[in-house]
């Protein structure tokens, strides 16, 4: 792939996957906001993808491939499940209302541009020029985190920043070695079945999968 | 002997901390003390060969610590350590099992003696910054556990621990700094190479000494006892079982002194006038107020902790003043106030240890360490009583016993200093003087009310009343240090050569000829004699002299007459009609009124049916720590005021919580954009 189809599918790619995170501040239905994060797995591997056959980088074809699997395919169909066992599906009330939200996400996005300025004279490429999208899908992902009640949400936040870093490593670095890849996937595979299980117990106890139930935990 | 007798050592006191730790049944309690008095044995053995010879013995094991491996290097002076934290833990080790029937063995208790044992002798045989800090930090966290081994669910002992842990916790911090500032001025963690560089061009600049001194001053002090530091001692002795307390108060608490020699006289090679006089000020001040708190407290263990205090505090002035003096070049006199020094901790092993052991033989078998509760013990145990007695006498400073040749060398060097030094010199000796003198007077008084309350009298209670005399072994263990209390006593002239030798070696190579004698303890140079083993033949004759003549005035007397008298109104006597401990320290409480702010509450109450009727008259008194409550509890409510305000950030959202991060992640993009 070479000179200005390999920056417009670099672009498109990464274009997504910030568009995907912040179509999720949009969505209140959890089954689609998970579909939404199963489409920004699939951006994300596309990224990895362009970023090695513009390369030829065999391994971060296979950290591609991989990303497809986990972040498209897997992370996604356990969310699903635990969505489909869970009476209402809904966001009904986060703690910040949507527009407003989406309103932050724009104030976030435009701070990441502005803050990423030393990242990206790192990295004079086309690549490098994107990394304001990467960190601002890490920052919604933590925004997502701190307004949703509930807990799937939570967990899409924690894989919002996820992808989010990914996506600043892949652009910023060439992506990570496999092994490293392999690893960090495992972790929050692991991480997202602890949730999900977490997730169960809480449904049982309280009939809801709502976090604000914990708030007597404290003391 | 070569220097791997000192790695040698570490072997069985490894094996007593595992076999305390997996034995099964009450055989661990015996083996665990067997080994640790092995390791202990051997620790000692080389210590007397170094003391002997004055030549170090030298042993490197790179395995043992990561990176720099560990190093021992036992030099005189901590010979002297080595050597009486062996003889108290020998003591301390035979008296255990016997002990072990009350408490102190459970399987963590005795798996962590061992360590806590063999951490204070690495401690002093330490070589290097290294193996110095580790065993520092094992000592402390040892003896924390074992303060908390028995009693864990008493409030007093938890409050006690953590007062311990926060001190100790922070006298470690300044103890690390200080070793670490020093080390990496010379660029080597060895202490012979730091040792050997201090002298030379080199040596650490003004202002990082001065910082370097305090540190160490705060650190070693506070594990010393030292006022205002000492705030931990009055809780956590009395609480820890005894044999710790023993150890803590016979052992633990010299190694203050020692960090406070290693780092002033040997690593840096001397310490500014100035800190040496607040040396001595604050070792006056201990001494002192260790004093007056423990003739006050009723509380048997309490006050021999105050004791401590007391105690520490006399080394402290005599160190200092072996500092003033060499900053002045009066090496001569120098040698004597550090030769005094280092007997006054020898000593106070002695009588400390074995005044906590057999404070702990009472506890066990009264039930109780107040003194108000206590009473006619001499005739319940007579080997205990024995023992305890020999010891207080010692404490007190009164001869035969070994307190007495402490405190004569003590103010011969102080008066020596007057006489032949500079006016500060002069000056700060003439006070210190004073105030030894009634440190002596009210610590004499603070054992006259433990002995004649403890152990003379009608008992005060049904515990006391039904006293056994302890197994065998807590009256081997104890009698062990009362022992080496009347050696030490008669014939000082029998280590006196080898703290002299130590002594010297610490302060630059002077000739170690100040002392010398046979039997008696002469001073060259300078006309001061004295004849402890006469004193003892004197003292003997004399009570000889005096039994023969009340035997002979008894027989003349015409048998004794029984008849109904007036009685004097004392028809009905009870045991609580006599002087309590609180009552004989009334007196002194008045007068000293102003420093310990005794808080007394008499309420009376009156008959229902009329006011004129008294019916009872409920009277308390306690005196707190003075310290304490000036210095410590506005400290302390600051503390809590601050976390209280701090919890307001946390009200167990996870929302919130998660906004924080999020906010902070955005700070710290926008600084650093």
């Amino acid at each position: 792939m070479s000179g200005p189809s390999f920056a417009t599918a670099l672009e498109l790619g990464a274009g997504a996957v910030l568009v995907c995170a912040v179509l999720t501040m949009w969505r209140r239905s959890l089954a689609a906001i998970v579909r939404l994060l199963a489409l920004q797995g699939v951006a994300l591997a596309a990224v990895a993808l362009v970023l090695g056959l513009h390369a030829r980088d065999g391994v971060l074809v296979g950290v591609g491939a991989v990303v497809v699997v986990e972040k498209g395919v897997a992370l996604p169909a356990v969310l699903l499940r635990v969505v489909a066992r869970d009476t209402s599906s809904r966001e009904t009330a986060p703690l910040v209302n949507v527009p407003a939200s989406l309103v932050a996400t724009g104030a976030l996005t435009l701070l990441a541009f502005a803050v990423a300025g030393p990242v990206v004279a790192l990295v004079p490429t086309v690549a490098g020029r994107l990394v304001p999208l990467g960190l601002a899908t890490a920052l919604i992902g933590i925004f997502a985190m701190a307004v949703r009640r509930r807990a799937v949400s939570q967990i899409v936040g924690l894989l919002l920043l996820d992808n989010g870093i990914a996506l600043v490593a892949f652009l910023a670095t060439g992506g990570f070695p496999l092994v490293v890849e392999l690893g960090a996937s495992l972790d929050v595979l692991l991480l997202v079945v602890v949730a999900r299980v977490l997730g169960t117990r809480l449904h049982e106890r309280f009939g809801v999968l709502d976090l604000d139930e914990l708030r007597e935990l404290h003391d | 002997m070569n220097g791997s007798v000192l790695g040698l050592e570490l072997v069985p006191g490894a094996a007593a901390a595992a076999a305390g730790a997996l034995f099964p049944g009450r055989h661990r309690v015996h083996l665990a003390a067997g080994l640790t008095v092995v390791t202990c044995a051997v620790a000692a053995v080389a210590a007397g060969a170094v003391l002997r010879s004055g030549h170090g013995l030298v042993v490197r094991a790179s395995g043992i610590l990561p990176l720099t491996g560990a190093r021992l290097d036992l030099v005189p002076v901590s010979a002297v350590f080595v050597a009486t934290t062996a003889v108290v833990a020998i003591a301390a080790c035979i008296y255990w099992p016997g002990y072990a029937h009350h408490g102190l063995s459970s399987r963590t208790a005795s798996g962590v003696l061992p360590i806590f044992v063999t951490s204070m002798l690495v401690v002093a045989e330490a070589g290097d910054a290294v193996t110095f800090l580790v065993a520092w930090e094992l000592m402390a966290v040892s003896s924390l556990v074992l303060v908390l081994a028995d009693q864990a669910g008493r409030e007093e002992t938890r409050s006690a621990a953590q007062w311990y842990a926060v001190m100790t916790s922070a006298g470690a911090a300044a103890v690390v700094l200080a070793v670490v500032l020093v080390c990496a001025h010379a660029g080597a963690l060895s202490f012979a190479t730091v040792a050997a560089r201090a002298g030379g061009a080199d040596r650490l600049p003004g202002g990082t000494r001065d910082v370097v001194l305090v540190l160490a001053l705060v650190g070693f002090g506070s594990k010393a006892g030292m006022v205002p530091l000492h705030v931990w001692l009055p809780k956590a002795h009395p609480e820890a079982p005894s044999p710790v307390s023993a150890l803590m108060s016979g052992a633990m608490v010299n190694l203050g002194i020692y960090g406070i020699v290693l780092v002033a006289d040997r690593l840096l090679g001397g310490a500014p006038s100035w800190w040496w006089a607040a040396v001595m000020a604050l070792g006056a001040a201990s001494a002192l107020f260790g004093a007056v708190q423990a003739s006050v407290t009723s509380d048997l263990k309490r006050l021999l902790a105050y004791s401590t205090t007391d105690n520490m505090g006399l080394v402290l002035l005599a160190l200092g003043l072996s500092g003033l003096l060499a900053t002045g070049h009066e090496t001569d006199l120098a040698v004597l106030a550090l030769v005094t020094a280092l007997l006054l901790v020898v000593n106070h092993a002695a009588f400390k240890g074995c005044l906590f052991l057999a404070a702990g033989s009472i506890q066990v078998a009264t039930g109780t360490r107040e003194l108000d509760r206590l009473g006619g013990l001499v005739r319940r145990m007579p080997a205990t009583t024995a023992v305890f007695v020999v010891a207080a006498l010692a404490v007190a400073a009164v001869p035969p016993f070994n307190g007495f040749v402490g405190e004569w060398l003590l103010f011969e060097s102080l008066l020596r200093a007057i006489e032949s030094s500079g006016v500060v010199v002069a000056v700060v000796a003439v006070v210190a003087v004073a105030a030894l003198a009634l440190t002596g007077g009210v610590s004499v008084m603070a054992f006259v009310k433990a002995v004649g309350i403890g152990a003379l009298g009608r008992p005060r209670s049904a515990g006391a009343a039904a006293a056994r005399e302890v197994p065998r072994a807590m009256v081997v263990g104890a009698g062990l240090l009362a022992a080496a209390c009347v050696v030490l006593g008669i014939a000082p002239m029998l280590v006196l050569p080898s703290l002299e030798r130590a002594a010297a070696s610490v302060l630059g190579g002077a000739r170690p000829a100040v002392l010398h004698g046979g039997i008696d303890v002469a001073l060259a140079g300078l006309d001061g004699v004295l004849a402890p083993a006469w004193i003892a033949v004197g003292l003997a004759l004399a009570a000889a002299v005096v039994v023969a003549a009340r035997d002979r005035i008894g027989s003349r007397r015409p048998p004794r007459r029984v008849a109904a008298a007036w009685s004097c109104g004392r028809e009905l006597q009870t045991a609580r009609m006599q002087y309590t401990a609180t009552s004989f320290a009334e007196p002194l409480e008045r007068v000293f009124d102003d420093v310990l702010r005794p808080d007394r509450d008499v309420t009376v109450s009156h008959s229902e049916e009329s006011r004129y009727f008294v019916e009872k008259v409920a009277y308390r008194s306690t005196v707190g720590d003075v310290v304490e409550t000036a210095l410590y509890r506005p400290a302390v409510d600051a503390v809590r005021w601050w976390g209280r305000q701090a919890r307001r950030l946390q009200n167990g959202s996870v929302h919130r919580y998660l906004a924080y991060a999020l906010v902070a992640l955005l700070a710290l993009f926008v600084v650093l954009a």
